[in-house]
């Protein structure tokens, strides 16, 4: 019997890590199938990428892990928070293990965005910064050090000196501002560049070649762009061929898209400084689920921005 | 032989869109597992609940024979200006509200005015007066939302009462009102003669400038408590408020028999049309439906539901 106690003991006192270590353990809820929705800001090429990512990491998951991983791409048709907002409350019915949103507008957001947390939806922002006070992991690049890479380069293309223009994308959605008012601070700090105009394209590239194509005509000594959102760069390098002002007015772009690289390769612009909205989508469903299985998430994840020239976009 | 409900039912010009409405839900239903839950409910009554209230003030306008494409532009610059007059400017927020309100009224007054005393067709006019009331907007505002609207106004577009979202209790009270004027008293008889033919109804001695002129204002008034709650429900001031509430109501009102051409239709069969349209836009999202695919599925069962309204009301005549 002491020898059966002792055995029993010894067996207790050799199994107790083991069992502190699974209690402890976060990350080890798996289920065998999950469901997550992304909802960007508009219908937009740039979303298209982030949902090429967010596709690649369920792959990724479900040959790593074995569990189904369906991924929906749930878009507004116009960038208007009241839309966003309808999107987001039906995907909420459908309780999802996870969403993924880029918020057009953080204040305009918030009761969607409070209904999911009352609701234990895991969250995550990109390409955005969460409403204030609400503790949401977010991913995205710093939009600032976009913005102000893109406003040097044009600084030092120009030589320091002459008009430039700024276009604005959505005012409402903080990335697109954030990078309008580092371009400004950029610019300020060299008294020989002159901001003369700024436009608000609304993320769109037929807005962004109209107004562009009026700011040129109202500012003829215009002599550099930048952009805010993916959208603006490519109206205005369109803008600039129809007015025959290419040579004459130097772009430089924001963001990857496939005709932001056909202008730096046909030398319409300059170049462009880049987010990376692949590995936003990637990393957007990588820390859903993370926090689905109950692992604990960073509060921030920077996905880098890229700088790119006729050099390193290729043929 | 009948039972006495399909009697009334095949007797109302109703019947069709509600069937169709009926259809739809109960394809919805069987179809996602999610669409009957209480909170999926509540989303859609919400949702419906903006874009209705325009929809009735739409729908009164189009039984007139005029259309007014300025209602969602008025809607969102008077919810603007309601953040403008409480967050700025330090108004009492339920004061504020009503003076945006008011401020709606007096917008459609001048749509009314311009239409009656120049007899400029509704539809040209409002394409114009929206530009300037939507560029008004982005005067005041320079496309930045105005924040910090009270928080106990908030209640007027997140809030519940009797299980419903207060949005959609408001919009069910005057679709109450609207019907009700305009099926039960003088005044409604004298906008469907009006509708029906103009000239006709000024030779029987209605005032038809007059009636134009209020409903045109109370039009107006609609939108702009439409924007002031979408205020509340959001608790921002967005500039955007009202985009898309331009197509939406004149489709749910011809989804819901009320003829472009005046003279026929109730407020009741366009909130019919709104629900449909609302429910598809739901289930799109609880089903998944990529957004390239959005425009097509939509757009397609809206011409499956008016075709579906043609076909039942022609056989639910013929069997009556």
């Amino acid at each position: 019997m002491k020898k059966i106690a002792i055995l029993l003991a010894c067996a207790t006192a050799l199994a107790l890590p083991f069992t502190a270590t699974a209690q402890d353990a976060e990350g080890t809820t798996k289920k065998d199938a999950y469901r997550f929705v992304v909802v960007p800001k508009v219908v937009h090429p740039w979303f298209d990428k982030v949902n090429e990512g967010a596709q690649a990491a369920a792959a990724a998951i479900k040959a790593q892990t074995g569990s189904d991983v369906e991924v929906i791409y749930s878009a507004p048709q116009a960038a208007d928070v009241v839309q966003q907002n309808q999107i987001i409350d039906s995907a909420l019915a459908t309780q999802p293990d996870g969403l993924a949103l880029d918020l057009l507008d953080p204040s305009g957001n918030r009761a969607s965005l409070e209904e999911a947390q009352n609701q234990k939806i895991p969250l995550v922002i990109f390409d955005s910064v969460p409403p204030e006070g609400m503790a949401i992991p977010y991913i995205g690049s710093d939009f600032c050090e976009q913005a102000k890479i893109a406003a040097r380069r044009l600084v030092e293309v120009l030589g320091g000196e002459g008009e430039v223009a700024i276009m604005q994308g959505v005012p409402t959605a903080p990335n697109h501002s954030i990078r309008a008012e580092c371009h400004r601070q950029v610019f300020a700090e060299h008294p020989g560049i002159k901001v003369v105009a700024e436009g608000i394209d609304n993320d769109s590239i037929e807005t962004a070649q109209q107004q562009a194509a009026a700011i040129m005509q109202a500012n003829p000594n215009l002599k550099g762009w930048v952009a805010s959102d993916a959208a603006g760069p490519i109206g205005i390098g369109q803008a600039i061929v129809e007015a025959g002002k290419q040579g004459k007015v130097t772009l430089v772009g924001l963001d990857n898209l496939p005709e932001m690289l056909d202008m730096i390769r046909d030398g319409v612009a300059d170049s462009s400084s880049a987010s990376q909205p692949e590995l936003q989508g990637y990393w957007s469903v990588m820390l859903l689920w993370a926090q689905a299985t109950g692992a604990k998430v960073p509060g921030y994840l920077d996905t880098g921005n890229a700088f790119l020239t006729k050099e390193n976009v290729g043929g | 032989m009948q039972t006495k409900p399909l009697a009334l039912l095949t007797r109302s010009p109703l019947a069709g869109v509600f069937v169709a409405l009926a259809v739809i839900f109960t394809l919805s239903a069987l179809i996602s597992p999610y669409f009957l839950t209480p909170y999926n409910l509540s989303v859609i009554a919400r949702g419906l609940a903006f874009v209705g209230l325009i929809t009735i003030a739409q729908s009164m306008l189009m039984v007139l024979g005029e259309l007014d494409l300025s209602l969602g532009v008025i809607g969102g610059l008077c919810g603007v200006i309601s953040g403008i007059l409480m967050v700025r400017l330090g108004v009492e927020p339920y004061s504020a509200m009503l003076l945006a309100v008011l401020l709606g009224a007096t917008l459609g007054l001048v749509n009314g005015l311009l239409v009656t005393m120049l007899r400029l067709h509704s539809l040209v006019l409002t394409i114009g007066t929206a530009g300037i009331f939507g560029g008004a907007n982005l005067v005041l505002t320079r496309g930045v939302a105005i924040t910090g609207i009270p928080k106990d106004v908030q209640y007027l577009g997140r809030g519940d009462v009797l299980g419903m979202p207060v949005p959609f209790v408001i919009m069910l009270a005057a679709l109450a009102v609207a019907t009700f004027v305009m099926l039960k008293t003088p005044f409604g008889r004298y906008m469907y003669a009006i509708g029906n033919n103009q000239a006709g109804a000024r030779m029987l001695g209605i005032k038809v400038d007059k009636v134009r002129l209020l409903v045109f204002v109370v039009a107006g008034a609609i939108a702009a408590l439409a924007g002031v709650l979408m205020v509340a429900r959001l608790g921002t001031a967005q500039p955007s408020i009202g985009e898309t509430w331009v197509l939406a109501p004149i489709a749910a009102s011809v989804i819901g028999g009320v003829a472009t051409t005046g003279g026929v239709g109730s407020p009741i069969g366009a909130i019919f049309g709104a629900g449909i349209i609302a429910i598809i836009e739901n289930i799109i999202v609880l089903f998944g439906v990529s957004p390239y695919w959005q425009g097509i599925v939509s757009g397609a069962i809206v011409v499956l539901a008016i075709s579906f309204d043609a076909i039942s009301r022609r056989y639910l005549r013929r069997d009556a």
